[in-house]
């Protein structure tokens, strides 16, 4: 399939018509899709959430203690009075409690049979792709600026990382994503593999935090 | 994950890939493909590696040491440990692990000061470091504690480290100035304490307290032990007394 033909096949898409062939299989069903999206935005939400309650805990009670601050290192208390945990200027879970809830309404969305045209699906994939950039940043922060693990941010992470993996892999292999003839092959190796790759994403992140507070997990009993 | 429900649309972008006959999907394609091998193998992988890893660190020798043992005794205090008071009649010994850079350890420091005051000669107060890793500046305090030690003023950097805990605590950048101002401050040779805080000799001093630390099980930061014991309630002035007052009556 030519590229000039991909982008035929595009426009033809936007005036409603079913999606026409595409690049790749899309690895798991809309369906399937759509629970993902659901249920991780639910999960999301929940977690930005909480932590919004547990800031105005924190706010009204500066001597407060969350209720997920375990111990000095599983602590969400340290990670959230840091500068880190308002990038930009306000808590940081306001953004989720405002993005998740769009994630699981789309999601529900295509239980219930939508068909979404493709300017749709890339401002899913830019708002997720936001959301999963964010995500890295705080990790990274977490892990060697911070110093602690904050338990409902890491299920954040988990949940956007998914949401970010399967909207991308959604847009590349419909088609919605220009992708170079010779990255195809690429692509759907990796759609093929699509729970491996997230498998192998989620561990890397597990060494990293096993690295970084290495001290800490030896010396649990 | 046969991708049949409910979506012609898939069913349109099946056919026109790989050849693949779309109605046999489901049907032959295998329970266990690449896929589902590919995502358990790395699960399996993941978990020996994990499980290798805490075996190795078990077999190394890192268990800690049973309380009370002769081991576990001799690690508390070594005969370099900084004392910051000493008991007429060596009854009750407090060990205390700390990190200058922790937020508990700067919480129960005023109730420890406290309890230093009142039970000046009938404690020995001895303070071991153990600098938590994530904690950027908690090697770099030790550091200047350790070079303060070298000029016979470890008591008066530890006062200055928790007294201004606030102000150099959870920084990215080395606070190198802060430590160095403090320096001036308690009366030290600034040029001694420069050098005292590179050489390679405070490090090791300050990993050995460390090392010691998890040999008799020290998990975080602070973590007390009175006369031998691990020091459980929490670490504040009341909490400490009465352990205290307990091995005082004994």
């Amino acid at each position: 399939m030519s590229t000039r033909r991909a982008t035929a096949t595009v426009g033809r898409r936007e005036s409603g018509q079913p999606p026409a062939p595409a690049v790749n299989p899309l690895p798991v069903s809309l369906r399937t899709l759509g629970w993902i999206l659901a249920i991780g935005g639910a999960i999301g939400a929940t977690a930005a959430f909480v932590l919004i309650v547990e800031k105005i805990e924190l706010l009204q009670d500066a001597s407060y203690v969350p209720s997920c601050s375990i111990n000095p290192i599983l602590s969400c208390g340290s990670v959230m009075s840091t500068d880190q945990a308002a990038v930009f200027g306000f808590p940081n879970p306001l953004l989720g409690a405002a993005g998740f809830p769009i994630v699981a309404t789309i999601g529900v969305a295509l239980l219930a049979g939508a068909t979404l045209p493709r300017w749709f699906w890339l401002g899913l994939h830019a708002g997720t792709l936001f959301g999963v950039g964010l995500v890295h940043w705080l990790i990274f922060q977490s892990l060697y600026r911070i110093g602690a693990l904050c338990p409902y941010c890491m299920i954040v992470w988990v949940v956007t990382i998914a949401v970010f993996w399967y909207v991308t892999l959604h847009n590349l292999t419909s088609g919605y994503l220009p992708i170079p003839v010779r990255a195809r092959r690429a692509v759907a190796a990796l759609a093929k593999l699509h729970t491996a790759v997230l498998t192998a994403w989620f561990l890397i992140i597990v060494a990293l935090t096993g690295e970084a507070f290495w001290t800490y997990w030896r010396t649990l009993p | 994950m046969s991708g049949k429900i409910g979506a012609t649309a898939r069913k349109s972008t099946k056919k026109s890939s790989r050849g693949r006959t779309n109605s046999a999907r489901g049907l032959t394609e295998p329970r266990w493909n690449s896929n589902v091998l590919f995502t358990v193998g790395l699960v399996v992988l993941a978990a020996v590696m994990i499980g290798g890893l805490i075996a190795i660190s078990k077999l190394g020798g890192d268990d800690p040491a049973p309380a009370g043992s002769t081991a576990a005794n001799e690690a508390l205090v070594r005969s370099d440990s900084h004392k910051l008071s000493t008991a007429a009649d060596g009854k009750v010994t407090v060990v205390e692990f700390l990190d200058f850079e922790c937020e508990s350890c700067g919480a129960a420091y005023p109730g420890v000061e406290k309890l230093r005051a009142e039970y000046k000669d009938k404690i020995t107060y001895v303070v071991r470091y153990f600098p938590i890793q994530s904690h950027p500046n908690a090697m770099n305090a030790a550091r200047a504690a350790e070079a303060a030690a070298k000029q016979g003023k470890f008591e008066a950097m530890y006062v200055k480290l928790f007294d201004n805990q606030t102000t150099w605590g959870h920084k990215q950048e080395a606070q190198t100035k802060a430590f160095e101002g403090y320096a001036r401050e308690i009366g030290l040779d600034l040029g001694k304490f420069r050098a005292d805080v590179a050489d390679a000799s405070t490090e090791q001093r300050i990993t050995k307290d460390s090392d010691d630390g998890q040999t008799v099980g020290v998990q975080g930061t602070p973590t007390f032990f009175i006369n031998g014991e691990r020091f459980t309630d929490d670490a504040t002035y009341e909490g400490l007394k009465a352990a205290v007052d307990a091995a005082l009556a004994k």
